[in-house]
């Protein structure tokens, strides 16, 4: 800085918080020099491929693997017989990985190779001879639960017809089920029976909710890698090191202690790599026995195949209302499609039953879902986590009891949306929300009313054009969700010499942003540029703790965590301030790089020179400080009932769609939201993450759709699962209600899954808008639409069912 | 890992026919269908991968006589921008932007769209309807031979043509459209582009006086191969464009066609667009 200015030198007040700030990892992906998994290489590594099953559902009778290993190249070829210490993996540890006697699904892992080079590996699996005995295939989740149905996990028995499950605290990969049901939730507050005696309209309808997958941009992988001590090295993609860490080793029984993971930057996650799937234990398998780094990466048509899909749903659901515009009750049973094995995806109740009993105010609300094994792909979790499903159902009964009562939808809602202040019958505790201002918001800038009615009354014009206006709204966690014992995320804070920032989080950042805003929250409170700041974000031997990127809650824990941490900083530096300049704590302040008077800006001393002093004198110190945030949550009860999360995101979206009723095609023409973000931090991202996020539900709602047929999926490619293109992407007018939340860093919520949510059902009163036609099934393909729109759409009807307890 | 044992690359016509004599020969033009085909093991790569695109009178799009000649190798993004094209052959550059992605289109041949036979070609349909014919070029014995077939004639079934494997296409010859000739594609699908289509129709055809003449129609992926509809094709000739005539026309497409279901639609689907695209196409044909 200029030594030579004579005027006290002062620095304006200025904030990083709501600006346009480009991600910090855009210009090396923008340029192509981001390293991604796929382009690490070690030295000396092979290259692992699975052997997935050529059935659906068989007994396996033989697997010869001996022409495959002597395969020049090839080092070592694996099946379950070679792993005695195998594990099942999974939430229900219900899994494999490499199968024991049986495949269940068309994703199957048989056997795996590890060879000098993929295509080795490649041929290597053409060589594996597997004999397999076919079982009966059980490909839709209604058969699953009919009495006598197959089972998909049967009790072993023994030769002699005893039961071989003798062990207490087996798992069901090992003591299999009586019956086809995974899972089962139910919940109940106030009494339905009562509210719907109290109704004076009641409607029942039952909707379908398709199979989808995430389509990151970046194939899955993993290399892993034991040294000579026996540690192991994995470089992954996953969301959650830190939990995966200590799951990786139960599955390889080792210490976790032993494990490190380096995550590389990933090209896209969206929930997919929130569990541990088979591949990536077999991986490890293959790393211990060739005694070498194992690369592998999946195809592009092994990512269709063996990733998660989006949980379908066939969801049964009863609500009511008076005249008056009061909702009274719902009552909702689910079936939920698990696939042949559990993952996330069969406890998206967690998140559906919120919206079913918490987004209005609903005085009886009863849930029950029960998650039934069949051999189909199993679903994981996305973004989202059933809420997309919930918010399909629950927003167009919102749309269709307006009609019955002869009431305007917006009033409606209106009149049933909650406040601030309100607990809500599973003791969700809004103290921030935006719900009502999402509303009116949305419907203002969109002019829904007019266009609504006008729409309504253009049905019958000629022309095969016809426009409608759908509006559909979101309840989502917005500061973390307490499952597991901690929701939190530990920082570690360290400045240098020259009043650089080094921040060291658990957060991990998947493309979302995070690593932008949390660098904005620590330089706004230190009053440093954004350049000044490094973070290190993907290494477990470094980072501190963090439950894992899910749940939207990276900005508000990580973010509160990181600015736990700055505070300290500060605190510290201005100590030590204060007693060389002789002045209050409070007196100064930290801005642009400085140490200033709190009142006028005037600058007291540089703050690099300030550090230097402070670590270059005889009693050295350096600034560096942690801290571990954990949000004021709590866990929910046995009946689902606590206020699980920090704080709740809400937003409201308005489609607007014109339908050819002469093709059954649905043009989105606009949407416009408006979110409940508590506080924009980085304007720029929050609008790519929300335009994005519109875009992924446009695709749920119009064009996506991973056709499973008798267990086998047809379309694993991309010129048959038809994401959205960019002609197709309507006009976005997105607005952010800022709430400033009392607990959000700087007010900001969580807002990563919230901007999907909405669409699909927002879509579907947009279509009945247009056409009077309402559609209960998804995706609103142009075929669908056109059979519905001329009355070939048998109307479904699934009779709820509950599972015994 | 590859069965490849041998690449070519000709730098003239007869290196290249004279290299396909044995027929034991993969042909490289555009790449843009090959290379997903044989990665997906849909398709061999035989013992020689013949690589065209340096012989360059296999390129170019030029006006012959009454004809316009469109070399094999033309990329559909140079169809759909030249400037004869798109003066006399709108229709065909109207197909060109439906097809594919724009980097595709920069890579993908007319020749080897042709040649892919696919039933969904976005291409075929409009040359279908302009009466192109396809030049083929052999040598027999040791001197180039061309002859030249009719494209309605060409296609056999999905991925089959009557090329012979020692056989090179050449080039489209299509008359230059006469006075009053109108045409018009339409291409469905989930997306406006970069789809495969669900069902495509081509209708050209001379209009005088209100009344339509020398009439044809094309339907793709409704059959194994993309058709000529010569029912519709009756409906219509001669006729007056009115509304009785247009339901007509659309009625005898809708029950023409015997597509089959498949990830794309279902059959009934197809038959229902037929009808409905078909109708459309021929009212704004009359409205124009």
């Amino acid at each position: 800085m200029s030594v030579a200015e004579k005027k006290p030198r002062v620095i304006e007040l200025d904030s990083l918080i709501g600006k346009r700030i480009p991600k910090m990892d855009a210009p090396e992906k923008a340029s192509g020099r981001t390293r991604y998994i796929h382009d690490i290489n070690l030295s000396g590594q092979l290259h692992g491929k699975i052997l997935r099953s050529e059935r659906i559902h068989a007994l396996i009778k033989s697997i010869d693997t001996s022409a495959a290993k002597e395969l020049p190249g090839v080092h070592v070829v694996i099946t379950a017989a070679d792993i005695p210490d195998q594990r099942p993996i999974g939430v229900a540890r219900d899994h494999f990985p490499l199968k024991v006697g049986r495949v269940r699904s068309e994703r199957d892992e048989i056997a795996a190779v590890a060879a000098e080079t993929e295509e080795i590996a490649e041929a290597a699996l053409k060589l594996i001879k597997v004999v397999y005995e076919d079982l009966p295939v059980i490909s839709n989740p209604e058969d699953a639960i009919k009495p006598g149905a197959a089972l998909i996990h049967p009790e072993p028995h023994g030769a002699d017809g005893s039961h071989e499950h003798l062990k207490q605290g087996t798992t069901i990969a090992h003591k299999g089920k009586p019956d086809n049901v995974a899972m089962t939730f139910d919940y109940a507050h106030g009494d339905v029976v009562r509210g719907e005696a109290e109704s004076d309209v009641v409607i029942e309808d039952t909707f379908k909710l398709h199979y989808v997958t995430h389509c990151c941009m970046g194939v899955s992988g993993m290399i892993a890698e034991f040294d000579a001590s026996g540690n192991l090295l994995m470089y992954s993609n996953t969301q959650v090191p830190f939990l995966h860490k200590r799951e990786f080793a139960e599955y390889l029984n080792m210490d976790p202690a032993r494990i490190r993971i380096i995550q590389p930057p990933i090209g896209g996650g969206f929930g997919s790599k929130l569990d541990i799937y088979p591949f990536e234990v077999i991986c490890l398998y293959l790393a211990r026995a060739a005694k070498r780094p194992i690369k592998m990466l999946f195809t592009r048509e092994e990512e269709f195949l063996a990733s998660p899909t989006r949980q379908p749903v066939l969801l049964t659901l009863r609500s009511g209302c008076k005249k008056d515009g009061t909702l009274t009750f719902r009552q909702v049973h689910t079936l939920h499609d698990n696939g042949a094995y559990t993952s996330w995806g069969a406890t998206t109740p967690f998140v559906m039953m919120q919206t079913f009993s918490s987004l209005y105010r609903v005085p009886h609300c009863d849930y029950h879902t029960a998650a039934v094994y069949t051999n189909n792909p199993y679903a994981g979790s996305f973004r989202g986590y059933g809420n997309l499903q919930a918010t399909f159902a629950i927003e167009q009964h919102m749309d269709m009891l307006a009609e019955k009562i002869g009431m305007d939808p917006l009033a409606f809602r209106l009149k049933n949306a909650q406040d601030s202040g309100e607990t809500t019958g599973q003791g969700m505790v809004f103290k921030s929300c935006g719900f009502k201002d999402c509303l009116t918001t949305a419907a203002t800038r969109s002019d829904y009313t007019r266009k609504f009615k006008e729409n309504a009354a253009n049905r019958s014009k000629p022309g095969n054009i016809k426009r409608g206006v759908g509006m559909a709204s979101m309840l989502h966690v917005g500061g973390g969700a307490k499952i597991y014992p901690s929701d939190g995320c530990g920082t570690i804070l360290k400045m240098d010499d020259f009043a650089n920032v080094t921040l060291i989080t658990g957060a991990s950042e998947i493309g979302q942003g995070s690593e932008t805003v949390l660098s904005q929250l620590v330089c706004e409170e230190l009053g440093l540029p954004i350049s000044a700041i490094t973070v290190v974000n993907n290494d477990t031997a470094i980072t501190p703790w963090d439950v894992g990127v899910h749940a939207s809650r990276t900005t508000f824990i990580a973010g509160n965590s990181a600015i736990g941490a700055a505070k300290k900083a500060k605190t510290k530096i201005l100590a030590v301030a204060a007693k060389k300049y002789d002045c209050a704590e409070s007196d100064l302040d930290l801005r642009g790089g400085f140490v200033i008077r709190a009142g006028s800006g005037e600058v007291v001393v540089e703050l690099s020179k300030l550090l230097r002093n402070l670590h270059f004198q005889d009693k050295a110190e350096l600034v560096m400080t942690t801290f571990y945030y954990e949000p004021p949550s709590v866990h929910q009860d046995k009946g689902f009932k606590g206020n699980v999360s920090a704080a709740y995101a809400w937003g409201t979206q308005v489609v607007e769609v014109e339908v050819d009723t002469d093709t059954g095609t649905v043009r989105m023409t606009k949407v416009t939201g408006a979110h409940d973000v508590g506080r924009v931090l980085n304007r720029l991202g929050i609008e790519g993450q929300i335009e994005g996020g519109v875009v992924m539900g446009q695709g749920y709602a119009l064009t996506e759709d991973l056709m499973i047929e008798n267990g086998v999926m047809k379309n694993p490619n991309f010129r048959d699962y038809k994401l959205v293109t960019a002609p197709e992407i309507p006009e976005m007018d997105i607005s952010f209600i800022e709430s400033m939340d009392g607990e959000g860093p700087q007010g900001a919520k969580g807002v990563g899954e919230a901007p999907s949510i909405c669409i699909a059902a927002a879509t579907a009163n947009a279509i009945a808008n247009a056409t009077g036609v309402r559609m209960f099934e998804l995706p609103f393909t142009p075929e669908r639409v056109y059979r519905t729109l001329h009355g070939r759409t048998p109307k479904l009807y699934w009779k709820p069912w509950r599972a015994e307890q | 890992m590859t069965e490849l044992k041998h690449y070519f690359a000709p730098t003239s016509l007869d290196q290249a026919v004279e290299c396909l004599k044995d027929g034991d020969v993969t042909i490289l033009a555009g790449g843009t269908d090959l290379t997903p085909q044989s990665q997906a093991g849909r398709l061999k790569i035989k013992h020689t991968l013949m690589n065209i695109r340096h012989i360059p009178q296999l390129s170019g799009i030029t006006l012959e006589g009454k004809e316009i000649r469109i070399g094999t190798l033309t990329t559909i993004t140079e169809i759909m921008q030249h400037p004869l094209i798109r003066q006399h052959l709108p229709v065909l550059a109207d197909a060109c932007d439906h097809f594919a992605s724009d980097q595709i289109r920069n890579a993908a041949t007319l020749g080897g769209n042709i040649c892919n036979a696919s039933p969904a070609g976005d291409t075929l349909i409009p040359l279908l309807v302009l009466d192109a014919s396809v030049e083929l070029a052999s040598m027999p014995e040791a001197k180039l031979y061309r002859h030249s077939m009719p494209l309605s004639t060409f296609f056999v079934g999905p991925g089959k043509t009557r090329r012979s494997l020692c056989e090179l296409v050449t080039c489209i010859r299509i008359p230059l459209p006469a006075e009053g000739h109108v045409a018009r594609f339409h291409k469905l699908g989930t997306r406006p582009a970069l789809d495969i289509s669900t069902i495509s129709i081509g209708i050209a055809g001379t209009l005088k006086a209100g009344i339509l003449s020398n009439v044809r129609v094309a339907f793709g992926a409704v059959a194994p191969t993309p058709v000529r509809a010569s029912q519709t094709e009756k409906a219509l000739e001669g006729q007056r464009l009115d509304a009785a005539t247009i339901e007509k026309a659309a009625e005898v497409a809708h029950n023409e066609v015997k597509p089959i279901d498949d990830v794309r639609a279902s059959a009934w689907y197809r038959k229902e667009m037929i009808h409905n695209i078909t109708k459309r196409i021929l009212s704004h044909v009359a409205q124009a």
